[in-house]
């Protein structure tokens, strides 16, 4: 499969041609320039889900190495399995997900603000750049700081610098016990309680507030979440797995809107925005707002004053070049020439138009 | 293939007088200064700059990257001098930035658990300055190294299995471009994705992509309880398997450190440890609330005592624990006063954990045919591990075992799907190390350093082998 990749990139390379990888698809909402319409790519689709399973997993090894287009929900099958998990929570957004999707969007679920992010786990890649090489990035050690790091850098990189073929991610046991509480209170309330517990050590993994209501999952070991949910109190959340999951894939009736809906990253502590309806989780870092034509604007200028940025992560505009128009002109050349350096021949799609003449370089 | 033409003595002079017109006497030639901004720590080879500009602001660096742009003269930045792997030797002469004047602590945002600090502000300026807030920044590498130069080294130190390296503990970076422009990657806020995550990209590149000249750090509320605890046992194997297994049950212990008898010995006459054997030990250290720390401790205890260790030794009391780590720190030096006269330096090994027996039990060997006095300490919670080799400097034969056992641990190391480095760096020591482990990869990290350094101006002949 690697080699007809490789084929196929390089005879794309030659007669100035454009390919887009592609997984499960079930994140091609959030590709960059072709929001919305998850049919569309650009020039042929190199379909990764051939290239499927997992290279290496021995749970003592606390790694696992996965093949791009295998399903994200076999290899968590497999690790819980075997009583690990990718702690990063990664959302699916439907079945069909895949490693190299999951990598190549860089979400993360509810666990992100505790555990880390997905590049956080990564501790090595390989991926197919635009000149048809299979190159590996890091390794399988839990740290290595042999050159510069791209297996990093290839999160959220949406495909733009080449293939990525394959993964090694860092496991972590399951915690040994979870409980989740309810707590009902004010957003202020809940956003200051969200970050008060978390900095006084309690053994918190996910925090969202909606509805009113902050829930809050506490898990690790016995003593520890006992100890927790007995100083905090609030109601039992009975089919927490399920509710956090359904959270994760945003299955919750806060994501069953008409409404365009944005995702504000700002600092923690940030006020909430009083008159758009809004979630907010990773301890008060993420809030995901309902907006709309007339209050948008409002939306963007609110999370710049809170030290942070705003996408549109459903509605009419890509994600990313809504992010991209954000970027000083400086730090959009530096982008555009890590691009290059991986796809010279502009194969693969972009982050943000490419200044003409930049590519051909 | 040289990679870098040295400017000739005019653009050097040029050069000089233009900083002395902006710097006045922070623009430094004396032989002093140039030597002490040579060399880091490790080996002493060392190699002078031109001259030493003491910058205090990012327009100053900026400036002064854009004058050595245009001149086409190397531009070396300075922390406090502890890299360990020639990082910071003047190969082709040029300009020393020393950020030490940049010290200011910008802003400690103590609800959001985050702060923004110039380069220059060392680790444990930073901890001091941030105590009264009950938060701490854990990332301690042996020297009080300065944010600026950890970050551009990728850092981490005995604290890493719990609150992980620099990488993940940066948010954001005003980096100064090789053609003088001032960019902020990273936003205030945790987690961003406009665009690349360039932040990444200039965490450990060695000051070979631009000058780190601000940081936004995580920080961390100080632990209810804090227990350190020490346990020794009579083989080397068993120490490294209790690790292995600790780690494999995901107990989440702040530091575990190992040190060979070799290395205790060495510590117990150099930090005066009472009451500990010339044996095979672990260092260990537990964060959490009262009945999180107690669960932790009792399940090591319940490993610990499986592999035949002696009883636990707990330092609670916040100036035995510094005494404690004080002297794992200084483990470089307790090996440097072990055998006067020689030199020392470390090689830098990390496995996948469960590898980690073998590989300490394989460099142990290369150890005792070379003959020479080595010392083994390890942050082995990563599967990193260092053995210190001592040689004589003036015996060219023993220089030459002594970096022949360092090349076979690298190897071996890479061949049990390791990394020759797991923290110290490249520099310019592993360039072939480098090649070995990442094949066809380096050429696309040439490729980035040639996109955004044209002029090869940066470091130039460090960490990317250009060749």
């Amino acid at each position: 499969m690697i080699e007809t990749w490789q084929q196929q990139i390089k005879e794309a390379a030659a007669r100035g041609g454009k390919l887009t990888p592609r997984g499960g698809g079930t994140k091609a909402f959030l590709a960059p320039s072709h929001a919305g319409d998850a049919a569309s790519h650009v020039g042929d689709m190199l379909d990764t889900r051939s290239h499927a399973g997992i290279v290496e997993y021995d749970p003592k090894e606390l790694v696992i190495v996965v093949k791009c287009g295998t399903r994200v929900a076999d290899v968590e099958k497999t690790m819980v399995d075997a009583g690990q998990m990718l702690a990063f929570e990664p959302p699916h957004f439907g079945e069909a997900a895949t490693i190299g999707g999951l990598v190549a969007t860089g979400n993360s679920g509810p666990r992100r603000a505790y555990a880390g992010s997905v590049r956080d786990f990564i501790l090595g890649a390989k991926v197919i750049d635009g000149k048809g090489d299979h190159l590996a990035f890091g390794g399988k050690v839990m740290k290595n700081v042999a050159g510069f790091d791209v297996s990093r850098l290839l999160t959220g990189s949406f495909g733009t610098f080449g293939v990525i073929t394959e993964v090694a991610f860092k496991c972590l046991p399951l915690p040994k016990a979870q409980a989740t509480r309810v707590f009902e209170m004010e957003s202020a309330n809940a956003i200051e309680a969200m970050n008060r517990w978390y900095s006084e050590a309690d053994p918190i993994t996910a925090t969202t507030f909606v509805d009113g209501k902050l829930y809050v999952r506490f898990a690790g070991a016995e003593p520890a979440v006992k100890t927790a949910v007995a100083k905090r109190g609030g109601t039992v959340l009975p089919n927490d797995v399920e509710w956090w999951r359904d959270w994760r894939e945003q299955r919750h009736s806060f994501f069953a809107t008409n409404a365009e809906i944005h995702r504000v990253s700002c600092k923690s502590t940030a006020a909430a925005l009083d008159d758009a309806e809004t979630a907010i989780e990773w301890g008060g870092a993420l809030r995901w707002v309902h907006a709309n034509a007339d209050n948008a604007a409002k939306v963007r200028y609110w999370a710049n004053r809170a030290g942070g940025h705003a996408s549109i992560w459903r509605g009419s505009t890509s994600v990313h070049a809504n992010a991209a128009q954000a970027l000083s002109e400086s730090l959009k050349q530096v982008q555009t020439k890590i691009k290059t350096s991986f796809d010279p021949y502009n194969v693969f799609p972009n982050l943000s138009p490419v200044p003409s003449g930049e590519a051909a370089k | 293939m040289l990679t870098f033409e040295k400017p000739t003595d005019q653009t050097i002079d040029a050069a000089v007088v233009a900083l002395r017109k902006d710097f006045g006497d922070r623009a430094v030639t004396s032989h002093a200064v140039r030597e002490h901004h040579s060399h880091g720590e490790g080996m002493q080879d060392s190699a002078l700059p031109d001259v030493v500009v003491f910058p205090e602001t990012n327009e100053e660096v900026a400036s002064i990257v854009k004058l050595c742009n245009q001149a086409r003269i190397p531009v070396i930045a300075f922390g406090t001098g502890t890299s360990l792997e020639g990082h910071l030797k003047a190969l082709y002469g040029g300009v020393c930035i020393d950020l030490s004047r940049m010290n200011k602590i910008l802003q400690v945002n103590a609800e959001d658990l985050d702060c923004r600090v110039q380069a220059g502000v060392t680790r444990e300026q930073l901890n001091v300055e941030i105590r009264a807030t009950g938060l701490f920044f854990p990332i301690d590498p042996g020297a009080n190294a300065s944010i600026g130069g950890m970050s551009a080294t990728r850092a981490s130190g005995t604290n890493a299995v719990r609150y992980g390296t620099m990488k993940e503990n940066i948010l954001g970076l005003t980096v100064i471009t090789p053609d003088g422009r001032i960019i902020k990657t990273g936003t205030r806020a945790r987690k961003s994705s406009a665009g690349y995550d360039l932040t990444r990209l200039y965490i450990g590149s060695e000051g070979t992509l631009g000058i780190i000249t601000e940081i936004q750090l995580k920080l961390y509320g100080v632990p209810e309880r804090i227990s350190a605890a020490v346990c020794q046992f009579d083989e080397l194997p068993h120490a490294v398997n209790v690790v292995i297994t600790a780690m494999q049950l995901g107990i989440p212990m702040a530091r575990i450190e190992l040190l060979d008898e070799v290395q205790m010995d060495a510590c117990i006459k150099y930090s005066k440890l009472e009451g500990l054997q010339a044996k095979p030990t672990l260092f260990m250290e537990f964060h959490g609330t009262d009945a999180y720390v107690a669960e932790q401790i009792e399940q090591m205890k319940s490993i610990t005592v499986d592999f035949g260790a002696s009883d636990y030794r707990f330092a609670d009391k916040p100036e035995d624990r510094t005494k404690l780590w004080k002297a794992r720190h200084d483990a470089y030096w307790a090996g440097m006063s072990y055998s006067p006269g020689k030199q020392a330096f470390a090689t830098d090994s990390c496995v996948p954990i469960s590898r980690l027996a073998d590989c300490i039990a394989a460099a142990k060997a290369e150890v005792d045919k070379s003959g020479l006095v080595c010392m083994i300490v390890g942050h082995v919670g990563d599967g990193n591990f260092h053995v210190q080799i001592t040689f004589d400097p003036n015996d060219a034969e023993e220089r030459a075992r002594a970096d022949n056992v360092a090349a076979k641990i690298a190897r071996i190391a890479i061949e049990m799907g390791g990394t020759c480095t797991g923290e110290h760096g490249i520099g310019i020591h592993k360039l072939d190390a480098l090649k070995v482990e990442h094949g066809e990869a380096v050429d696309v990290m040439r490729t980035i350093k040639k996109a955004l350094d044209p002029n090869n101006i940066m470091n130039p002949g460090k960490t990317i082998p250009m060749n």
